[in-house]
């Protein structure tokens, strides 16, 4: 899919969170962003998944409306978004890719301060910073001054505040940069868990594997354009490749691969004196039929393993580059 | 409308609060400036007592010797120090010094003003007494700038083949550098009713300047929202763009007043200086604020970084603070007099010194008339400078 071909919201659908059309930023004579089109549904998780430089910031700073566009429009809950469109901004959340706390005050204080500027306050806004800093898992540690926290625990506040008000469409600018597993970890079952409860989410991230893990849905972005847009299969399929099996054993293997062959995921089959390498459609369903195929063919298996096409081939198929530098 | 006030206060609170909290504020805004003033004080308080008194000077002349006369007379008419002339004969002189009845001896011997004009050196007897003190300092080194300037002007007629210089122009020389040289003290002397004790502007300067690293604290914090990513998430909320500035100004104000006012009474009580009326002075600090701030607007502006804006303001304190005489007193005619005239700092002081010397609100209007414009000015000019740091 080409960005001609991408698809192209001229109207709002009925009911979605986000609306973005034809975004166009230039800096100087950079475009850093070229003509970006998405829509985000209500509890959906949207990602943007470009190598640095692609022009994710730039393009989620204008749909948060701290950058003015210099052609296209955003809408949220089918009102338009800009630097001055206070009312909108009210039902966005966001998490800058750069941390964005103050270092001498504590969490608690920190998650206050935004609160009140959200406009919140009184009971309603301690209950709700209390909430928070369980979510965030940040509740022992909530008096420190920030700067004493480790980068993963910065980090998670950096999402806390983000989450405060609870707002319509939460926006993540690669949270996971520079954390540490376990608090990485700990970002994306929040993550999971925010969108499981009805939030819609517009994530951007250069590693595939949390694009494939956290969203249903990915733009592939670089040099300013969605270069393909669609659920994890659908990209997958772009790139005409399929899946593969290799089934490692003992016993018959020609008769195996005699017996798979006729199975119809299977699209090729090679055999040679322990090991037999399939080229299939949808591997997860169809290894099971594969197995038991081989297994009655006289082939005693030692080892499967699958190996599909990912977004990194995506992007490759794509761009023609790898999708990390 | 509501909301956006509680926004500006909630931002300007937690400012301040992050501001006491970083301990440098408190140690620039107060402990420092308080530190100097005592310093300074030690070290040239005591010049305020160096009032130069009287001195008698026995002199010996010889009649009918005109160049002799005229050189009594400039150690006469000295401005700095008041020199009563004991004329005696030559061989008195030492005698009245060494009793004590006079200060300081000078003998000028037989044929001076003929040596003189025909290109010969000419050399003055000095008797220094013990209680010559500066004031015979001063008057000995009168003597030798105009001996060494006559010597001078004679040799070179001499070289220049004329016989003899008249001696109406050798007085002229002598009176021109009687009048040049000792400029020290004039400034103290005349004490107008608008200027302000040595400690008066020991306290005033500081504060003025060190007005200027307070309010800076409150702007760089501008700075410092945007290398701690805050500002842009500060963007993202639901509130007027321009209340993010707003509240760094009203921050930088809160800080600056309060530093100032701080400053003045414990400087006050500290060396025993009497500013005049607690609300003219409170005008004249709310309006030197609000300069200060506008101008570090401007740096703010320039600047790339939290760093370079602090240098450029160091700078720019110092600057200001010194032409206005924050460190010792400056005075300046021409073009450079009018630019230290829009000083803000030196219009501060100039202001205070109307107070102290009685004078009220209605009595400031040129002081706070430069105050007032320059905050606009500068303010404008924030406005209109491109900010260079935002493109990141
Ligand atoms: N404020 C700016 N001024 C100039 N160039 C910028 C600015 N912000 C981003 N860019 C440029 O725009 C391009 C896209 O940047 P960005 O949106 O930050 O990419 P990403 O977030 O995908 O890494 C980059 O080439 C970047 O250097
Ligand atoms: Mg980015």
């Amino acid at each position: 899919m080409t960005r001609d071909t991408a698809p192209h919201p001229a109207t709002d659908g009925p009911g979605d969170v986000l609306v973005a059309t034809d975004l166009v930023r230039r800096f100087g004579d950079l475009v850093a962003v070229d003509g970006v089109s998405f829509r985000i549904a209500p509890g959906e998780t949207y990602g943007l998944l470009g190598p640095n430089g692609a022009g994710k910031t730039t393009t989620i700073s204008m749909v948060a409306g701290l950058l003015a566009a210099d052609a296209g429009t955003v809408t949220i809950l089918g009102r338009p978004v800009g630097p001055h469109r206070i009312d909108v901004k009210r039902h966005v959340g966001l998490v800058p890719q750069d941390l964005a706390i103050y270092p001498e005050l504590s969490a608690r204080e920190n998650l206050l301060f935004f609160g009140r500027l959200q406009g919140m306050g009184g009971k309603e806004l301690r209950h709700r910073v209390d909430e928070v800093l369980e979510i965030v898992g940040l509740a022992d540690r909530a008096k420190d001054a920030t700067k004493e926290y480790s980068g993963g625990m910065k980090r998670r506040l950096n999402i806390g505040i983000g989450l405060l008000h609870s707002p319509t469409l939460l926006i993540l600018d690669e949270p996971t940069v520079g954390v540490d597993p376990q608090s990485r970890n700990a970002i994306l079952e929040s993550v999971e868990a925010l969108s499981g409860e009805g939030m819609a989410v517009l994530y951007t991230t250069h590693y595939m594997e949390e694009a494939e893990r956290l969203c249903d849905r990915i733009a592939i972005i670089d040099s300013g354009r969605v270069q393909a847009e669609g659920t994890r299969d659908e990209l997958v399929r772009l790139t005409g490749e399929l899946d593969r099996i290799r089934l490692t054993g003992t016993g018959d293997v020609a008769a195996a691969a005699e017996a798979v062959r006729a199975l119809d995921a299977v699209d090729h089959a090679d055999a040679d004196r322990h090991s037999l390498l399939l080229v299939v459609r949808d591997a997860p369903t169809a290894v099971a039929a594969i197995v038991t195929a081989a297994t009655r063919a006289g082939m005693s298996l030692a080892d499967v393993e699958i190996t599909r096409p990912n977004l990194e081939s995506v992007f490759l198929h794509l761009t023609g580059k790898a999708l990390r530098d | 409308m509501g909301l956006s006030f509680r926004q500006l206060l909630t931002m300007t609170g937690s400012d301040l609060r992050q501001r006491l909290r970083d301990k440098s504020v408190v140690i620039f805004a107060l402990v420092v400036p308080l530190a100097l003033m005592f310093v300074f004080d030690l070290t040239f308080g005591g010049m305020e007592q160096l009032e130069l008194g009287d001195i008698e000077v026995a002199v010996a002349a010889p009649d009918d010797d005109e160049l002799a006369a005229a050189l009594v007379g400039t150690v006469r008419d000295l401005d700095v120090v008041d020199v009563e002339v004991v004329p005696a004969a030559a061989d008195e002189v030492r005698p009245l010094v060494r009793s004590g009845r006079a200060a300081l001896g000078v003998v000028v011997p037989e044929g001076f003003g003929a040596a003189v004009t025909s290109g010969q050196e000419a050399v003055v007897d000095v008797v220094e007494g013990e209680s010559a003190g500066l004031e015979g300092q001063v008057v000995v080194a009168v003597l030798q700038a105009v001996l060494d300037r006559v010597n001078a002007g004679a040799q070179a007629a001499a070289a220049g083949g004329i016989a003899g210089l008249p001696p109406e122009q050798l007085e002229a020389v002598a009176r021109s550098v009687a009048e040049a040289a000792p400029t020290l003290g004039t400034t103290e002397g005349e004490t107008s009713r608008e200027q302000l004790s040595f400690s008066g502007s020991l306290v005033a300067g500081q504060a003025g300047l060190f007005l200027l690293f307070t309010v800076g604290f409150g702007v760089l914090g501008l700075l410092e929202e945007r290398e701690q990513g805050t500002l842009a998430r500060l963007r993202s909320m639901p509130m007027r763009p321009g209340l993010v500035v707003a509240a760094k100004a009203l921050t930088a104000y809160v800080l600056g007043v309060v530093a100032t006012a701080v400053l003045l009474t414990a400087g006050s009580r500290f060396f025993g200086v009497d500013f005049g009326s607690p609300a003219a002075v409170g005008v004249l600090v709310l309006a030197v604020v609000a300069a200060g701030v506008s101008l570090v607007f401007v740096v703010a502006r320039v600047a790339r970084t939290a760093e370079q804006a602090q240098v450029a303001q160091s700078i720019l304190a110092m600057v200001l603070g010194m032409s206005a005489g924050a460190f010792f007193p400056i005075t300046a005619g021409g073009v450079l007099g009018t630019i230290l005239d829009l000083n803000p700092i030196a219009a501060f002081m100039h202001g205070l010194g109307i107070t102290s010397g009685g004078g009220g609100l209605g009595d400031l209007g040129q002081p706070l008339a430069v105050m007032l414009g320059f905050a606009l000015v500068a303010a404008l000019a924030s406005r209109l400078i491109p900010d260079r740091g935002a493109a990141s």
